[in-house]
């Protein structure tokens, strides 16, 4: 009788660890390295209310559902600083806990910094960063959210110089990867297009750009482009600038941030005729997205409008674990992600690019917007087509 | 040479926004023996009083930042003389729960008002130009109110018997004691006077800048590059070294750039303080 009731009991606690085994085995970790402090927190923030909404949308829905289980969903974010041992450090915690999915970060400094942790580590990233070594053949498991400038500058430039008369231009962004960068490539653009061009580089923590602005002035710079600079960066100088008595057309051609440009500079008037890469184009699609994230996630989403870069890119990666059939072997993900169509429910059909500027495949590319204001009122967006290497 | 004007200008103009910090910063040092690493976080906590009592609660901008000078003061004061004072001895251990509290009002900011920097205009706005000369009228009251604490703090400091009492003990900490001093009064009066000074300059000048979470970490860093540079503990030596700096990171800036600017500000001071390791007016040796 003992031996049975012993039996018994063994049987049972074997079957239970093998029951809980299979269920715990479904369930997905996605590490997000996001900067939540210092003036480009607006970006992170953005990056972990979409990929907690992707997680959540995905839970409810059951979008992913491996052998037959619907999969949970965490998401564990950590602040990357904006620096690239901010997101070493974050890749490395990921790697601690055995997460093996990535999204983010946003910046050039964090992407660097994070890539050769999260290779060494066996992870698959989609990360974003407008540096010209985002991506790779060296990093085959990292993927690309979307195109840099070099993708979108020019069609906003033009939409600039069909506006405002100009020939010379100022760019100014900090003076790390994540600024040289983005604005060597905006000036090559400016340049082929007969705007010359002079570069302004400052140290990031700078809070008094007005020596920055008076050199600026100096270089009787007719436009004016913020490129890559933190949000709350790009505001004082638009404020200082224009207290300087500048008149011309800014342009920012590095991520999105208008709002809190906006708020920091003292509002539109202060923008006046401002120009700026806008990741989406807002229409009925995007605003029922608004609406899916209020209903599901209790509060309006984040202001940033990296927000809608950042769910596409959640998603994604969602999709490529299920085909994959796997939440731990970023191989078999990676390899799942280039068989899947660049797609979105919200944002529409875009490509995969990359080989001409990365020498890879391995970017998303998805028509986008552009953002303008005249004279201290915001115009309509206009909408761009997907970028395409064919 | 307009141009050249205009930097200075820009220079004075930071420089008296430094003095107001490094003031602050080098009398807790000079009295207390305290290097107050807590002294960004009343920088950026003022303005964010300021910003509540003006945007949120609609009180006119004066009275915000009286506002927020008496509300640092008063934090500062609870600061010192329930927390400060138990390890005051101990100068490792001071260092440390400065730091903490840093942290502690970074992160309550953080959470009280979000990561993204409100809206919080200066109320007067334009600009006085002649020639290729401009100088915002904001900057123009903002530099008349950093001068005006300037000398109301170099008035209480040599010109009263609270200023004087605070002279002694930063001299000769036992015999003013021995003498009648306070301590128990004086010690979180400075601590007082110091952080409200930094609330005050945080409440005038982040409306003419930008007010965020993370803007006292770079004020920190100014803070303690001009008291060091000025000599540790003394009052004129942070003066003439808040203006240098200022004058320094302006005419570096407009002629070398951003980031060559920055390369010969450090680069200076670091010549200066081999030469003078005590800093310009510093004494050689000193207790702490």
């Amino acid at each position: 009788m003992t031996m049975r009731l012993g039996r018994f009991m063994c049987g049972t606690l074997l079957a239970s660890a093998a029951f809980g085994g299979a269920v715990s085995a479904c369930e997905l970790k996605i590490g997000v390295p996001a900067v939540l402090s210092g003036p480009a927190a607006q970006w992170g923030i953005a990056l972990r209310g979409a990929t907690e909404f992707a997680a959540k949308e995905a839970m409810e829905e059951k979008r992913l559902v491996i052998n037959g289980v619907a999969c949970t969903i965490s998401v564990k974010t950590i602040d990357s600083k904006y620096s690239a041992e901010g997101a070493a450090s974050a890749a490395s915690a990921f790697a601690a806990e055995g997460i093996k999915v990535i999204v983010g970060p946003v910046g050039s400094p964090e992407v660097t910094g994070m890539k050769p942790v999260a290779t060494r580590n066996r992870m698959v990233a989609m990360v974003n960063s407008f540096a010209k070594n985002s991506i790779g053949p060296e990093w085959p498991t990292v993927f690309h959210i979307g195109p840099g400038p070099s993708g979108w500058a020019a069609p906003i430039i033009d939409a600039g110089l069909q506006r405002f008369k100009f020939k010379t231009a100022a760019i100014v962004a900090p003076n790390d990867q994540g600024g040289t960068d983005i604005a060597s490539v905006n000036a090559d653009i400016f340049k082929q297009r007969g705007v010359s061009v002079t570069e302004e580089y400052y140290q990031r923590g700078t809070t008094n750009f007005a020596p920055i602005v008076t050199r600026i002035m100096s270089s009787n710079a007719e436009a004016l482009d913020l490129a890559s600079s933190p949000a709350g960066d790009a505001g004082i100088i638009v404020k200082q600038m224009r207290q300087a008595g500048f008149t011309g057309p800014i342009f920012r051609l590095g991520g999105p941030g208008t709002d809190e440009i906006a708020r920091v500079a003292g509002g539109l008037d202060i923008l006046k005729d401002f120009l700026w890469y806008e990741p989406v184009y807002m229409d009925d699609k995007m605003r029922a997205l608004e609406q899916k994230y209020e209903k599901l996630m209790g509060s309006a989403r984040p202001e940033n409008s990296d927000f809608f870069r950042w769910t596409f890119a959640a998603r994604m990666m969602i999709k490529a674990v299920q085909i994959a059939g796997t939440v731990d072997n970023a191989e078999k993900i990676s390899a799942a992600m280039r068989t899947l169509p660049v797609e979105d429910e919200h944002i529409g059909k875009g490509y995969w690019i990359g080989q001409k500027f990365f020498g890879i495949n391995q970017e998303m590319s998805y028509p986008f917007a552009i953002g303008v204001i005249q004279g201290g009122v915001k115009q309509p967006f206009i909408r761009a087509d997907a970028v395409s290497e064919k | 040479m307009d141009s050249f004007i205009a930097t200075g200008l820009i220079g004075i103009s930071l420089g008296s926004q430094y003095t107001l910090l490094a003031l602050g910063f080098t009398l807790i040092f000079g009295i207390l023996g305290v290097v107050n690493f807590a002294h960004g976080g009343f920088y950026v906590m003022g303005g964010y009083v300021a910003y509540y009592c003006n945007v949120i609660l609609g009180l006119p901008y004066p009275v915000a930042v009286m506002l927020a000078m008496l509300s640092m003061a008063a934090l500062g004061w609870l600061f010192e003389s329930l927390i400060l004072e138990r390890v005051i001895e101990d100068h490792q251990a001071t260092l440390m729960v400065t730091m903490g509290f840093y942290l502690v009002m970074a992160t309550a900011i953080l959470m009280i008002f979000g990561a993204e920097s409100p809206q919080f205009p200066f109320p007067v706005t334009g600009v006085w130009r002649l020639g290729g000369i401009y100088f915002p009228y904001a900057n123009m009251i903002v530099l008349g109110a950093c001068l005006a604490a300037i000398v109301f703090v170099y008035w209480l400091v040599y010109r009263t018997n609270i200023g004087r009492g605070m002279r002694a003990m930063s001299e000769d900490l036992p015999v003013a004691s021995a003498l009648g001093m306070r301590t128990k009064a004086l010690f979180p009066f400075a601590f007082a006077l110091a952080t409200g000074l930094a609330g005050g300059t945080g409440a005038l000048v982040t409306p003419i800048l930008a007010l965020a979470p993370h803007v006292g970490d770079s004020v920190l860093a100014f803070s303690f590059l001009t008291v060091i540079l000025g000599g540790l503990g003394s009052v004129t030596g942070a003066t003439c070294a808040a203006f240098i700096v200022g004058l320094i990171e302006a005419y570096a800036a407009v002629y070398l750039g951003g980031s060559k600017g920055a390369l010969t500000l450090f680069a200076l001071v670091l010549i200066i303080l081999v030469v003078r390791p005590q800093g310009l007016l510093g004494r050689e040796v000193r207790r702490s």
